[in-house]
């Protein structure tokens, strides 16, 4: 007796499901958002002339790199009531996966940083540009050009975290996918079409960033 | 003549090593000062100095009257008024040749788009690119690139240029091209601090040479008088084997 596979069982659920996948698409995207802003604070700090701040950086990298974000989401979600700070599932998990995937991210942007030659601080730093004007203006546009590849890596990575996130009872896939399961018993056919859902919004995100890299950087690559 | 530049008793150490041993120099508006000397004398170091790329152990610089070492503010409005072409160009990568002369203008200056864009688009005919407006540096040749990094310089009208071994990565053929822009602003009058190894370049434009060996300023005088024949032993060597 082979498992007959069979979708009619759970298609009263992918109602839910469209909602659950735009809970996990907008958690996703603003935590990588979110932790690219961080992570470049995380980043400059490690390369500052002053030594506890390069140490604080790389604390920060090194504590984030080595603790499982299950346990960061619960320390947001469980424990930071206890001392005052309340969140709603949405916003411990964003505040997770963030503080989380900014760990990698400071990474990737140091990378990026150390490839800019001194050459281009030096040069904007001769036309008088403050240090905010030679970021904005000369560094931080060739980082990102530089790590726009390796960053692909980190948007998926952070897309499949955002799964842990229905461990903070937010209704995302995961959530949707164990649900279902638990109420249809099919629990096969519920794995297969989570496991769909997710190749399906980390490949749209995939293609949506190389599309805006070609936009970004029209010239191809630096020679 | 007016002057621009002071440095008086100029102290540059890496750790124990030192750089520059006490330069004094005078610069006055409308001079071609040509440095040159042996490599590793300190003469791209007294330039990185003047506009504090580097810092300074000891001694004074004053640009327009104003004392500029250790204080931040005062190094930005010197770096306002002071042009600076390098070696390797620096030009920004991800910039066409226009953006990259127009930055500054529009970013440090504060000045409209529409002004810094018609004074950058003549500043290409004068360094003879007006046909590679729209490349990027990788697209450029060496020569284009450095033409295109002077044009970058001039467009934020400064006080001073700079110019820190400006053919040295360049191929013979296109170290021309960028003399004959330098000789150019030479005519116009403009105020140049040019680190070379051109010695022809220095004779022919220069309205002074200075000649630096082993972190010190060993002579200082009329380029055309140096090179029939300096007056110390060092500079005459030098000179000699160089020239020619």
């Amino acid at each position: 007796m082979g498992y007959s596979f069979t979708l009619r069982t759970i298609y009263p659920y992918f109602g839910d499901l469209w909602q659950s996948a735009l809970n996990t698409l907008s958690l996703s995207l603003l935590a990588i958002v979110l932790s690219i802003a961080l992570g470049a604070l995380v980043a400059l700090m490690r390369r500052s002339a002053l030594r506890p701040v390069r140490l604080l950086g790389a604390a920060y990298v090194e504590v984030m790199r080595n603790t499982p974000l299950l346990v960061i989401l619960y320390l947001v979600y469980f424990a930071a009531p206890e001392a005052g700070v309340r969140l709603s599932s949405f916003m411990a998990a964003l505040v997770g996966l963030t503080l989380n995937s900014a760990g990698y991210m400071a990474e990737i942007l140091r990378a990026g940083l150390i490839a800019v030659p001194p050459g281009q601080f030096e040069a904007a730093q001769s036309q008088g540009m403050s240090s905010a004007q030679v970021l904005r203006h000369v560094v931080f546009p060739q980082v990102f050009r530089t790590i726009y590849a390796p960053l692909g890596n980190q948007v998926i990575a952070v897309i499949l975290a955002s799964s842990l996130a229905t461990a903070v009872a937010l209704d995302e896939v995961a959530s949707w996918m164990q649900t279902v399961g638990s109420s249809s018993f099919r629990f096969f056919e519920t794995f297969v079409v989570a496991a769909v859902v997710y190749l399906v919004l980390c490949q749209s995100v995939n293609i949506a960033r190389i599309l805006i890299g070609r936009k970004l950087f029209p010239q191809g690559r630096r020679a | 003549m007016t002057e621009i530049l002071a440095l008086d008793g100029l102290v540059k150490r890496f750790g124990s090593r030192t750089i520059l041993d006490g330069i004094s120099l005078n610069v006055s508006a409308g001079e071609i000062v040509c440095f040159v000397g042996p490599s590793g004398t300190g003469k791209s170091t007294l330039l990185r100095c003047i506009n504090g790329l580097e810092d300074i152990q000891g001694g004074r610089i004053s640009f327009e009257g104003q004392a500029v070492q250790g204080n931040p503010s005062a190094i930005r409005a010197v770096r306002k008024r002071v042009g600076m072409i390098f070696q390797h160009f620096n030009l920004y990568p991800h910039l066409t040749a226009l953006q990259n002369v127009m930055l500054a203008p529009v970013v440090v200056h504060k000045e409209a788009k529409a002004e810094v864009e018609a004074r950058a688009r003549a500043l290409f005919d004068k360094v003879r690119l007006a046909h590679r407006i729209n490349a990027y540096p990788a697209e450029m040749s060496g020569g284009e690139q450095q033409r295109v990094a002077i044009a970058r310089a001039l467009c934020t009208n400064p006080h001073l240029l700079m110019f820190d071994e400006p053919t040295s990565a360049l191929d013979p053929e296109t170290v021309g091209d960028v003399l004959t822009v330098m000789r150019d602003l030479a005519l116009e009058g403009r105020t140049m601090l040019v680190v070379t190894h051109e010695i022809r370049f220095a004779a022919d434009v220069g309205t002074r040479m200075v000649f630096m060996d082993q972190c010190r300023i060993v002579e200082q005088g009329d380029p055309r008088a140096m090179v029939a024949g300096a007056q110390t032993e060092r500079a005459r060597k030098f000179l000699g084997t160089i020239h020619g």
